[in-house]
C-alpha cells in the first residue's frame, strides 16, 4: 500500500512541504465545523459583528447555558439516545447474525439475500415515511420510540450487513472447527469464538450505526408528533426553521449535539476509514 | 465443513432479510399501491380505497412544480457526482504521496461526512446568511462580489447553495473510497511506465484511470443513491424554496403527503424516484459483481 502509488503525483517539494499544504487544506475544509463551535461561544453582539471575529473576543458559555435552560436540550439529547442506543443494539444483533450467515453458508440463498440487501438499501427514507406512518399507526405504536427505532434500524441494518459480511469472512474457519471438536454447538461457537474475534469490527460498525441513528431526522419528524419525545435533530430544525435565528444559540445547540459524534470519530478514525473501504465497493 | 447446512445459519440469514423486507420492501410496494389510489386523511388507514388508475401520475406530470423539481433533482445529482468524484480524485491522489501525517490528515477530512445531514444544513444556512454570514463576508473582502449574494432566498442561486453544501458533506466519503481503489493499482505498472518515459499525466491517463474506472463507476452509482435521498440538508437550509427553486423529489413528495395530505400524489412522485434509484441500484450490483469476478 505504501509504495504502491509513490509516483502518482510529483509536487516539487519535500515531505514537510506536503504536510504543510495538507494541514492548511484540511483546516480550510473543516473551517465550517470550527465556525460552528466558535459561533456558539460568541455573545449576541459579537455574532453580528462586521468584520466577523475569527476568534471570539469574549468567549462565553451563555448560549450553552441558554440551550440547556430555555431550549431543553437535555430532554432532546435523552430522546436522541433513547432512539440511537436501541437501534444500535438491534442493528448489531441482526447485522452480526446476517453477516456471519452470509460468510459461512454455501448456498444460492446467500447471493439472493445479498442482492436483496443491496437493492433494499437504496430507497430514500423520506419516501418510505408515509407507508411507515401507516404501518405504525396500524400497530398503534405511533409516538413511541419503538416506532422510530424499528424504522431507523431498517436503514442502518443494510449498511451494517454490507460492511460486516467481508469482515466475518476473515475469521479463520479452522478456529470454529476446533471449537466444534471441543463439543460446542453452532450457536456456542458463534457466541464464544466468532463474536469475541469480531470485537473491533463490531465496535466500528456499532459506532457508525450509532452516529447514523443519533442523527436520524425524517422518521423522528414523521412518526413522533409529541414534542416531549422528539430528538435533538427535530429540536435543531424547529430552531432554524424560523426566519430570524439566534445563530449563536443554534450553533451552541449543534455543537453540544455533535460533540459525541466527533469524539467517537477522533477515537476510531483509522478503524472507521478501513471499515468503510472494506465494505462499500466490494 | 460440516455446518454449511446448519438450520441455525439459515435462521441467521433469514432474520435480517425478513426484517428488511417487512420494513423497506413492504413500504415500497405499499407506496406504489397508494400511487394508484385516492388517499386522503379520511381513508389513510383503510385497506380498501378508491382505485384511480394512473390519475395521480397524470396530475403529477402535468404539474409545473414537479417538472421543475425533477430537473432540479437531476442537476443536483449530476453536479454532485461530477464534483465529488473529480475533487475526491484530486484530493485522493494528493494524499497518495508519502509525507508525514498523510494518512491521518486524509482521514480527518471525513469529519464533515460524520455530521448529521440536518446539522450540516443548519451550519451552511448560517455560513450562507446574507448579512452576517461568513461566506458573503469573505467574498466581498476579497473583492469577489460587490453586493451580498442572497444564497438561500434568491431563486436563481438556492439550488447552487444546497449543492455546494452537499458536496462539502459527501466529498470526503467519495475521496476515501477512491483512495482505497488507488492503492490497489499495482506499483510495477508505474515503474515500468516511468522507465518507458511516461510523464505524470500519461501515467495517470493510461494506468491509473483505466485501473480505477470500475471503482469510479460503482462510486458514481453510490453517490447517485445517496444524493437521490437528500432531504435533511435541504429541508434545514431552504425547505426546497424559494418557489421550489432548491426542491428535490423526496422533499416534494414529503410536502404533498405530510403538509398537503395529498398522499396519492406524494406516492406517485415517490414512485418516479423509486424507478431512478432502482435502475441505478441494478447497475451498482452489476458493477460490484464484475469487480468481484475480475
Amino acid at each position: 500500500m505504501r509504495g504502491a502509488s509513490r509516483n502518482l503525483g510529483g509536487l516539487p517539494f519535500g515531505g514537510l512541504g506536503h504536510t504543510t499544504i495538507a494541514v492548511i487544506g484540511v483546516a480550510l475544509y473543516l473551517f465550517p465545523i470550527y465556525w460552528m463551535f466558535t459561533s456558539g461561544l460568541k455573545t449576541s453582539a459579537e455574532i453580528f459583528a462586521r468584520p466577523p471575529t475569527l476568534v471570539p473576543g469574549n468567549p462565553t458559555l451563555e448560549s450553552f447555558q441558554w440551550v440547556f435552560v430555555r431550549e431543553n436540550i437535555g430532554r432532546y439529547l435523552r430522546n436522541s439516545l433513547a432512539i440511537a442506543i436501541p437501534a444500535t443494539v438491534l442493528t448489531l444483533v441482526l447485522g452480526s447474525m446476517g453477516g456471519y450467515a452470509m460468510s459461512r453458508l454455501k448456498s444460492r440463498f446467500v447471493n439472493v439475500a445479498l442482492i436483496l440487501v443491496l437493492m433494499l438499501q437504496v430507497f430514500p427514507e423520506a419516501l418510505l415515511a408515509t407507508p411507515m406512518f401507516i404501518i405504525f399507526r396500524f400497530l398503534d405504536i405511533l409516538n413511541t420510540f419503538t416506532a422510530v427505532v424499528l424504522a431507523t434500524t431498517s436503514k442502518t441494518l443494510a449498511f451494517a450487513l454490507v460492511i460486516l459480511r467481508p469482515m466475518f469472512r476473515q475469521v479463520p474457519y479452522e478456529l470454529e472447527e476446533a471449537s466444534r471438536v471441543d463439543g460446542c454447538n453452532q450457536f456456542q461457537t458463534f457466541w464464544r469464538i466468532v463474536l469475541p474475534i469480531m470485537r473491533v469490527p463490531l465496535v466500528v460498525v456499532g459506532a457508525l450505526t450509532f452516529v447514523q441513528a443519533y442523527g436520524q431526522f425524517v422518521y423522528a419528524l414523521t412518526l413522533l408528533s409529541e414534542q416531549e419525545l422528539q430528538p435533538a435533530t427535530v429540536g435543531i430544525y424547529s430552531f432554524v426553521g424560523a426566519e430570524y435565528a439566534d445563530w449563536h444559540r443554534v450553533m451552541a445547540f449543534s455543537s453540544i449535539f455533535v460533540l459525541p459524534i466527533l469524539v467517537v470519530f477522533l477515537l476510531l478514525q483509522r478503524q472507521i476509514v478501513s471499515g468503510l473501504t472494506a465494505g462499500a465497493l466490494k | 465443513m460440516a455446518n454449511v447446512r446448519s438450520p441455525l445459519l439459515y435462521f441467521f440469514l433469514a432474520a435480517p432479510v425478513f426484517y428488511l423486507l417487512a420494513l423497506i420492501g413492504f413500504p415500497v410496494v405499499y407506496n406504489v399501491v397508494m400511487s394508484v389510489q385516492e388517499v386522503n386523511l379520511g381513508n389513510i388507514v383503510d385497506f380498501i380505497r378508491p382505485f384511480v388508475g394512473l390519475e395521480n401520475y397524470k396530475t403529477v406530470i402535468a404539474d409545473p412544480s414537479f417538472q421543475r423539481v425533477f430537473v432540479n433533482s437531476l442537476l443536483f445529482v449530476c453536479v454532485n457526482i461530477v464534483a465529488q468524484i473529480s475533487i475526491g480524485l484530486a484530493v485522493a491522489i494528493f494524499f497518495t504521496q508519502q509525507f508525514p501525517g498523510a494518512q491521518y490528515l486524509r482521514g480527518l477530512l471525513l469529519a464533515s461526512w460524520m455530521l448529521p445531514a440536518l446539522v450540516v444544513g443548519a451550519l451552511w444556512k448560517w455560513l450562507f446568511a446574507t448579512e452576517y454570514g461568513v461566506v458573503n463576508y469573505v467574498f466581498s473582502a476579497i473583492g469577489f462580489i460587490g453586493s451580498p449574494i442572497h444564497w438561500l432566498s434568491d431563486p436563481s442561486v438556492a439550488l447552487t447553495s444546497v449543492t455546494i453544501a452537499n458536496i462539502w458533506f459527501g466529498m470526503p466519503f467519495s475521496m476515501i473510497l477512491i483512495a482505497a481503489a488507488l492503492t490497489s493499482v499495482p506499483h510495477e505498472h508505474y515503474e515500468a511506465a516511468t522507465l518507458d518515459g511516461a510523464g505524470a499525466f500519461a501515467r495517470f491517463r493510461y494506468i491509473t484511470l483505466p485501473a480505477i474506472m470500475p471503482a469510479l463507476l460503482a462510486l458514481a452509482c453510490l453517490v447517485t443513491i445517496y444524493t437521490m435521498r437528500a432531504f435533511d440538508l435541504i429541508f434545514a437550509m431552504t425547505q426546497g424554496g424559494p418557489l421550489d427553486a432548491s426542491n428535490v423529489l423526496p422533499l416534494l413528495s414529503y410536502q404533498f403527503s405530510f403538509q398537503q395530505f395529498q398522499f396519492g400524489i406524494g406516492s406517485a412522485i415517490g414512485s418516479f424516484s423509486f424507478i431512478i434509484v432502482f435502475a441505478v441500484a441494478l447497475l451498482y450490483v452489476r458493477t460490484l459483481k464484475k469487480e468481484a469476478i475480475g
